[in-house]
Order: structure tokens, then C-alpha cells, then sequence
């Protein structure tokens, strides 16, 4: 939106293209984009879409290896637009879901110290429950759901690992198979029934809520950066043990029925590239996956987060990539689950019915 | 005396009603025009009060779903779909009031049918067709939807009132050597006028209203009508209280204010044609 | 009046060739897509086993000892039987307490926004009103002393989130019952009821013997029109939870768009989509008789 724009205008200014930009829904666009391939026609030269869908539909996209390099970007992105070894989309920068952000100035003015095991992550919790003030240490935040969709793929990703993970989304591992069960029964079930999360309420609102202290950390994406007064009062900290997070570049595509081949590949080489990226990141927020943007360019903020992900793998997110019904349930059953977390068997099994 | 008794009672009781009944609009007038932070814990809190605009504002103006052009959208999506199936329904209606032909009965009864149809059950083909067409989020593929789905509806009201009209003049207007198309415009249609007056008032609040057939139909953002921008501030924008009731008023002033001016017209057409006279 | 001309033709073409292929022409469709299988061949009723054995249509194992979801076939039928019979009780005790009040017609005009305004809105205030921090009803519960049920936002809960959409389609649609009770009252002959004070009959007899016998047209059609709502409902339900949460809110058409839009699965879209009209059918033809009765 408006972060986006001085990067295309960056663009017209260094080739003297000029770029319309519209907003549309992935999901419309999921809906109405077959349709028109079909008929030979596409609503936009460069379009934004999930990496899946793009890997799914090459038959309608433009070939892009020639302006893209997988050794440019961070190991696995490119992977994922890449079939029969050629590539068809061009990552650009993402955001990425780390952990569970608090307040710097909380945390010194209670003595909190960010755990580094699972057992001082249960006392760390344990001892902001008893502060005055605190409704819940954890704030759950609620909307369409993928909120607590977020905070269960870093709960599944740390105590299962990327090929459980990756599993869950082929469908090779079930979501009521041991390993699965174990994770919810001895990690996240137990501190849903502790009560340290909190009843799940719209995630803008009960931002202000934790920034005010009725809770101390809230699990969200990088650019909570963006939605807070004081963002150098930031902090987060992953679950103890986590190697992987779920890193969701955006990913662009250039239909094959456009009538700007050229100037669509301009577009897309400065877009993924590192200056287009660079001013992206700038504005905070955002994650590059261009290997080519150094730590500096990004807000104070936003650099502890890219820290964070030198070395780790990057995962997509588990609902977006399977999409379709399952998500929805998926969304569902979580929300269901947050308010009663004694029937997560039946949650799993449920979850488990619409699973590829 | 009884009598006064139970009238006092009646009073304080309607006004009860009155009171009680009016409280979600004012709950959502509340938050409309006061800031988030006033509210956050009741509207019933008046310890600050702020009146402002910058919700409207806001709400006309939302990054990603701008309530604005969905305002406009479906202000002219249901002008167009108000005209169109009037006209076209009186058409009918006047065939079924006053003409006898094979298989009328059946025809009749087959159209009424349709109005109790869920539209559920149009959904899949109609989105199909809507490709096929070309006319998949376009105003004119709605507009045509709403068009055919109002028929029904229409037809029945129109016919029932057109039973009503005095026949004689017609007749002599007939001798006089007019067509059947000249009496219906020049005589029939005028004669109609509240009976049209309340179909269009109901047509145009009824496409204002809807939304599961905008929801299947349009898909691009510009486009958009207002209970789609609506639901998306809610549900997928997760804009908060504020800009969302700001929000909520926009969207139903219009149809209030129809039925405030046309208020006889309106609630003749609710019950007109489902109840006798 | 008999005309052997062709002028019935054209003027029915217009409106019978929209209604045809946008009406008619789709109904038909769907009724063969519930049918087949993905694949195209001919399956005949097994979808319709198939789909009326899902838990999401009938969930016996949760219907009715556990808190929802009970299936979206047993929540319509909740639907009725919580929206019916409080949308006619209020709008008939409405209608028969404004009859004789000065003002009426603003309190009327009241209780009427909602059928004014677009259903979608239903859905903001199933959520709003019942909001744990910022609910009128909330703070009534508290009031008198249902905390449990005043700290949740119920909307957020299943076994809360059902009611909290009925509820607020009540809001929208007492409206309509009031007034075909109004409209019926008033027709009813001032001279009836002096005949039965002369006979020296009590207000509350004069209501039995005349009154409620004399609304039963009234009340035919504000059930046959409430069933069809209940039934049909869609807007609300969708704006307020989308169906959940865990799908505790579901209702027959959310389901079928769900399936068809965004499962792709249309041919148990198709079959969903036919059970609804199915139901939609006895009070479709109740209204069609009706309809042609008057000639």
C-alpha cells in the first residue's frame, strides 16, 4: 500500500516506466484469474500471488530464469516458483512471524529476563500472571484466525521440526498422529488450560490492550513494527528451541497474455532485486529475501528480527500454502479450540478431516 | 378508571418498547462519532466526550476498502436494477392481470415459485454463466441478476394490484382503437403510481441490502458494493469499532431514508401483496 | 377479457427470457450437479447420503447434551424455534399495544429499522451487543448478575455464538411480524367488538373469541415468511462469526457457499444447495396457492 509505492516510483524514476498499482485479494484473485487465463487475458503485467498457486498454474506465467538467480535470494525461497527447473516468480520482500513480542520497558521494570528454555518460559509465564494489571501473560488475538494460526505453526515448528511441518502440509503426516498429539497435549494445551492465554479478541484492539499492560507478550508477524507509538521498545523472543520460522515472502508472477513482456521482466529484475527490496525494507516492516540487503538498511527494530533468521530455515505458512477449506477449518477449529482446550482431540480430528 | 389505567400502561409500555428497541442503533451511533479510546470499555461512559467525524472520514476513506466508492457502487447498481425490472415486471404483471392464454396458470405459478428460491441454488451456474458471459464483476452482470431475481416478486405485487383497477377504462380505450401497448403506458401505468411507487422504493432498498449476490458476482476492489466493503472492514480488514460503526451508519442511512420519505409506499409493498387489501 | 392477439407474448418475453436464464435455467443445473460426481459421471443420490450422514449437516454425537455445533441442519431448525415464536409473540404484542397509542407510528417506525437496513448490519451487532467489553447486552447481564455469560464476548464462544446471531435476527426482523399484525388488526370491524361489549364480554375474551381467531391469516404469513427467513439465512450469520467458531454458528447456506467457493466442491455444494430449497418448498407452495387464490 502506501510503503509499496515509493518503490515503484523508484522503479519509473531509474527506467521511465511507468507502473499502475492495484490492490485486489489473493483470494478473488485465486477465483477470477483462472477464468480469465482461459480466455487469453490478465488483469495486470505483474501480478502478487501465494508461491503455490504460482507453482500450479505455469502454464498461464512467463518463464523468468533469465532475470532471476536463485543464489541471490535466502536458500529454499526460490524453490518454491520453481518447476521442471525453471523459474516462475520472483520472491520480493515478506514478512515473517519470529514469536512473541514485549515491551523492553516491561520487561526491566518486572525483572523478566527472555527464557531460554521451555521450563523458564513456563516460570516466565507463571510469574507475569501474578503482576497487577495482567489479565493473561499471553495475548490471543482474534479476527479472521490466522492470529492463533500463527502462534500454533511456531508452537509446531519448534517442538516437531520443518519436515513434521512440511508433512502436515503434503498430507504425509497426519494431524492426529503421535507426534502431532504430542505436541499440543504437552505444550500448547497445557498453557491454554493454565490460562495464559487470553480470550481471543480482535488482534488490533487487544494490541493496544498488551502495549498497555493487560498482557505482556503477543505472538505476531514483523510488522506489529509498524502498528506500535515507540518501536525501539520492542522486543521478541522466540520459543526456546526454535530453529525454523515461518518466513511468508510475497512472491510476483508475469502472466504470459501480457502485452509488456520486457518492461514486466524490468519491473520484476528491480522489484526482487536488492535496491528494490532495500527501499522496502527501509520503511520497516518488511524482511528482504535478497540476500543482497545488508543488516544496516533496516530500522533497529526489524534487525533483530533479520538476525534472527540468519541461519534458520524458512518455512511457508502452513495454512496459506494448503489453502481452501482446510484453512478456514483450520481457523475455525482453532478459535474453537482456544476457548476449549480440553476437547483439542476433537479439535486435531476435525482438522485432520479436511487435511490434503 | 380501567380505562385510563390500561392506557397509561399501554403508553409507558410503547415507549419501553420504543426505548429499548432503539438501543443498538444508538449503541452504533455511539461509537460512530466518538473516538476508539472513549469507548473502548461502553459507549455509556461519558466521562470524555469527544464528538468527532474522523470515523466517517476514516471509513470513507480505508486504505484497502474505501466505504466511498462502495457507496457509490451500489448506489448506482441498485438505480440501474430499480428501473429495469419495474418496467419489465408490469409488463408481465398487466399479461397475467387482464390477458387469459394457454398455460398462464402454470407460467404464474412457476414465477411465484421463484420468489421463495434460496439463492443457494442459482449460485454455481449463475457464477458460470456470469464467466461465459464476460460479465463476471461487471455492474452490468449484477444488474441483470437483480433484475431477474426481482421479477417475481414484482409480477405478484403488480398483478395484484393491477386486479384492482377498474377495467372499464381500458375498455374504452380500446374501442377508441387503442393498442394494448399504448393502454398499458397511457393509462394502466399512470394509474399505477403508488403501486410503482412502493415496488421501486422496495426494489432499490432490496439491492442496496444485498449481499450474497454482490459477494458472488464482484471481486475487485473499486467495485465493490457497501455491505461487501462493509463485511470485509469487519472481518478481513479487522477495522475496530470505530470506523466500523461510522461504517455501519453510511451504509444504512440510504435505505432509512427511503423509507422515511416513502414510507407509506414501503410498508404498502411489505404487506400489500401478501395480505388481502 | 380474452385477447387472441400475440400482445402477450411480447410483453411476457422480456421478464420470462431474464427469469429463465438467470432463475429457471441455473435451479435446473444445480439440481443435476448434486447428481454427479466431480468427475461428471452419474452418481444418482449417493452425494445426498454422503452429505446428509456429515457431522456438518446432523452432529448427533454433540446434538443435544454438548454445546455446539450441532450440525447446520439443527441449527436452522434452532433458528425456528427460537426466532419464530419470538419474532410473532413480539410483533403481535407490539402491534396490539401500539393500536390505541398516540405516537405509535414513530415507535412503530423504531422497531422497523431493522427490516429497513441491509442484514449484513445484523451481523455487526450480534458481535457488538454481545461484546464482553463494549455490549449493552453484556452490561444488562452483568446488571443482574450473570457474569459468567456477561465476561464472554459471545460471538467468541460456541455456546453463546448461535444465540447471539438468532437474537440479533430477531432485532431485524420483529418488524415485519408487527406490522402485518398492525395492518391485520386494523381490519378488523370496530362493530365486531361493540357487538361483544354489549354482550358484556371482558377485553380478555374479546381478545380469544374475536381477535386471535381473526388473525390467523395475519399469522399464516408472518410464519410461512419467518420460516423462509430462518431458513434462508445468510447475511447475518456470515458478517457475525462466518459460521464458527468450529463451525458453532453454521447455517445450510453459508455451508453450500463454503463448499461451492471455497472447497470447490460442487457437486456436494449442489446437493446442499437442494436440501435448502426442498425445505424452502412447503411454505414456496403455501405462498404460491395463496397467490393465484385471488383471481
Amino acid at each position: 500500500m502506501e510503503s509499496f509505492t515509493p518503490v515503484l516510483e523508484a522503479f519509473t524514476e531509474k527506467t521511465g516506466i511507468e507502473v499502475e498499482y492495484r490492490i485486489y485479494r489473493a483470494e478473488d484473485l485465486a477465483t477470477i484469474l483462472p477464468a480469465q487465463f482461459e480466455s487469453g487475458m490478465a488483469p495486470a503485467d505483474v501480478i502478487f500471488m501465494w508461491a503455490w498457486w504460482i507453482a500450479n498454474n505455469t502454464d498461464h506465467i512467463l518463464d523468468v530464469s533469465d532475470v532471476i538467480n536463485p543464489d541471490d535470494f535466502m536458500p529454499g525461497t526460490v524453490d518454491q516458483v520453481t518447476v521442471d527447473g525453471k523459474i516462475y516468480g520472483a520472491p520480493y520482500t515478506g514478512k515473517v512471524k519470529p514469536g512473541f513480542w514485549y515491551r523492553i520497558s516491561f520487561f526491566e521494570e518486572h525483572n523478566l529476563e527472555v527464557p531460554t528454555t521451555w521450563a523458564e518460559f513456563e516460570t516466565l509465564l507463571e510469574t507475569i500472571s501474578e503482576i497487577p494489571g495482567i489479565e493473561a501473560p499471553i495475548a490471543s488475538g482474534d479476527g479472521v484466525g490466522w492470529p492463533l494460526s500463527d502462534v500454533t505453526e511456531h508452537f509446531i515448528l519448534t517442538f516437531g521440526g520443518t519436515e513434521l511441518f512440511q508433512g502436515l502440509i503434503d498430507g504425509s503426516v497426519s494431524w492426529t498422529s503421535d507426534e502431532v498429539k504430542a505436541i499440543f497435549r504437552d505444550k500448547l494445551v497445557p498453557l491454554l488450560k493454565a490460562g495464559y492465554f487470553s480470550e481471543p479478541k480482535d488482534w488490533t484492539l487487544i494490541l493496544e490492550d498488551w502495549w498497555e499492560g493487560t498482557h505482556a507478550l503477543y505472538f505476531m508477524g514483523s510488522w506489529i513494527t509498524g502498528m506500535v507509538d515507540n518501536a525501539s521498545d520492542l522486543g521478541v523472543f522466540s520459543l526456546p528451541g526454535a530453529e525454523a520460522f515461518v518466513f511468508g515472502p510475497d512472491f510476483m508472477f508475469i502472466p504470459k497474455y501480457t502485452e509488456y513482456p520486457a518492461e514486466a521482466k524490468e519491473l520484476v529484475k528491480f522489484l526482487s532485486g536488492a535496491e528494490g527490496q532495500t527501499i522496502q525494507v527501509k520503511q520497516g516492516g518488511h524482511i528482504a529475501t535478497n540476500l543482497g540487503v545488508k543488516l544496516d538498511d533496516y530500522p533497529e527494530v526489524d534487525k533483530r528480527v533479520a538476525q534472527l533468521l540468519e541461519g534458520a530455515t524458512a518455512v511457508t505458512d502452513l495454512d496459506d500454502t494448503v489453502g481452501g477449506e482446510f484453512q478456514t477449518t483450520f481457523w475455525d477449529q482453532l478459535k474453537y479450540l482456544w476457548v476449549h482446550p480440553d476437547e483439542w482431540e476433537d479439535v486435531l480430528a476435525n482438522i485432520e478431516a479436511k487435511a490434503p | 378508571m380501567k380505562g385510563k389505567v390500561s392506557t397509561v400502561v399501554a403508553h409507558v409500555v410503547a415507549l419501553l418498547i420504543g426505548v429499548v428497541w432503539i438501543l443498538p442503533v444508538v449503541s452504533i451511533f455511539m461509537v460512530a462519532i466518538r473516538p476508539i479510546r472513549e469507548v473502548l470499555h461502553g459507549w455509556w461512559n461519558f466521562k470524555e466526550f469527544h464528538p468527532t467525524l474522523e470515523n466517517f472520514v476514516e471509513a470513507l476513506n480505508h486504505p484497502t476498502t474505501p466505504l466511498g466508492r462502495g457507496l457509490l457502487n451500489s448506489f448506482i447498481i441498485a438505480s440501474l436494477a430499480m428501473i429495469t425490472p419495474v418496467f419489465i415486471a408490469a409488463l408481465a404483471a398487466y399479461t397475467f392481470a387482464r390477458f387469459s392464454f394457454p398455460v398462464k396458470t402454470y407460467l404464474f405459478l412457476t414465477i411465484i415459485i421463484m420468489m421463495a428460491m434460496p439463492q443457494q441454488m442459482v449460485a454455481i451456474p449463475l457464477f458460470r454463466i456470469m464467466i461465459n458471459l464476460g460479465l463476471i464483476n461487471t455492474y452490468l452482470g449484477l444488474i441483470l441478476v437483480h433484475t431477474a431475481w426481482g421479477l417475481p416478486w414484482i409480477i405478484l405485487f403488480l398483478r395484484n394490484f393491477f386486479l384492482t383497477l377498474p377495467i372499464e377504462v381500458e375498455e374504452a380505450a380500446r374501442v377508441d382503437g387503442a393498442s394494448d401497448f399504448q393502454i398499458f403506458l397511457r393509462i394502466v401505468l399512470p394509474m399505477s403510481l403508488p403501486a410503482l411507487l412502493s415496488v421501486t422504493a422496495l426494489q432499490f432498498t432490496w439491492v442496496w441490502n444485498d449481499f450474497f449476490l454482490a459477494l458472488l458476482i464482484i471481486y475487485s476492489p473499486d467495485k465493490l458494493v457497501a455491505t461487501q466493503r462493509l463485511v470485509w472492514m469487519k472481518g478481513k480488514y479487522h477495522t475496530p469499532w470505530d470506523a466500523l460503526c461510522a461504517g455501519a451508519i453510511l451504509v444504512m442511512i440510504v435505505p432509512v431514508i427511503i423509507y422515511a420519505v416513502f414510507q407509506k409506499y414501503y410498508v404498502k409493498g411489505m404487506v400489500g401483496w401478501v395480505i388481502k387489501g | 377479457m380474452s385477447q387472441k392477439n400475440t400482445t402477450p407474448l411480447f410483453f411476457l418475453a422480456p421478464a420470462v427470457i431474464l427469469i429463465t436464464i438467470f432463475v429457471i435455467y441455473p435451479i435446473i443445473k444445480t439440481l443435476w450437479l448434486s447428481f454427479l460426481s466431480p468427475n461428471g459421471e452419474f452418481v444418482g443420490l449417493h452425494s445426498y447420503f454422503k452429505v446428509l450422514r456429515s457431522k456438518e449437516i446432523i452432529n448427533l454425537d454433540r446434538f443435544p447434551y454438548k454445546s455446539p455445533p450441532w450440525g447446520a441442519l439443527i441449527h436452522n431448525a434452532m433458528w425456528i424455534a427460537i426466532h419464530l415464536p419470538l419474532t410473532l409473540f413480539l410483533g403481535l404484542f407490539f402491534a396490539i399495544v401500539l393500536k390505541e397509542v398516540r405516537g405509535a407510528s414513530i415507535i412503530k417506525s423504531i422497531v422497523f429499522l431493522g427490516m429497513v437496513m441491509p442484514m449484513v448490519i445484523g451481523g455487526l451487532l450480534a458481535e457488538f451487543l454481545f461484546d464482553k467489553d463494549v455490549g449493552i447486552v453484556n452490561v444488562v447481564l452483568r446488571f443482574i448478575g450473570l457474569h459468567p455469560l456477561a465476561n464472554i464476548s459471545w460471538t467468541y464462544h460456541p455456546e453463546t455464538a448461535l444465540l447471539a446471531t438468532i437474537l440479533s435476527g430477531v432485532w431485524m426482523w420483529t418488524g415485519f411480524s408487527m406490522i402485518v399484525y398492525s395492518a391485520a388488526l386494523a381490519a378488523i370491524p370496530r362493530e365486531y367488538y361493540e357487538a361483544a361489549e354489549i354482550d358484556g364480554a371482558t377485553s380478555f375474551r374479546k381478545f380469544i373469541h374475536i381477535t386471535l381467531p381473526l388473525l390467523k391469516p395475519a399469522t399464516l404469513v408472518v410464519v410461512v415468511m419467518t420460516v423462509l427467513y430462518e431458513l434462508k439465512i445468510f447475511d447475518i450469520v456470515y458478517a457475525a462469526t462466518g459460521g464458527g467458531p468450529g463451525g458453532a454458528s453454521m447455517v445450510l447456506a453459508i455451508l453450500m457457499y463454503i463448499k461451492a467457493f471455497v472447497a470447490f466442491n460442487f457437486n456436494e455444494a449442489a446437493v446442499l444447495a437442494t436440501l435448502l430449497t426442498l425445505l424452502t418448498l412447503p411454505p414456496a407452495i403455501w405462498i404460491a396457492k395463496t397467490a393465484v387464490g385471488r383471481k
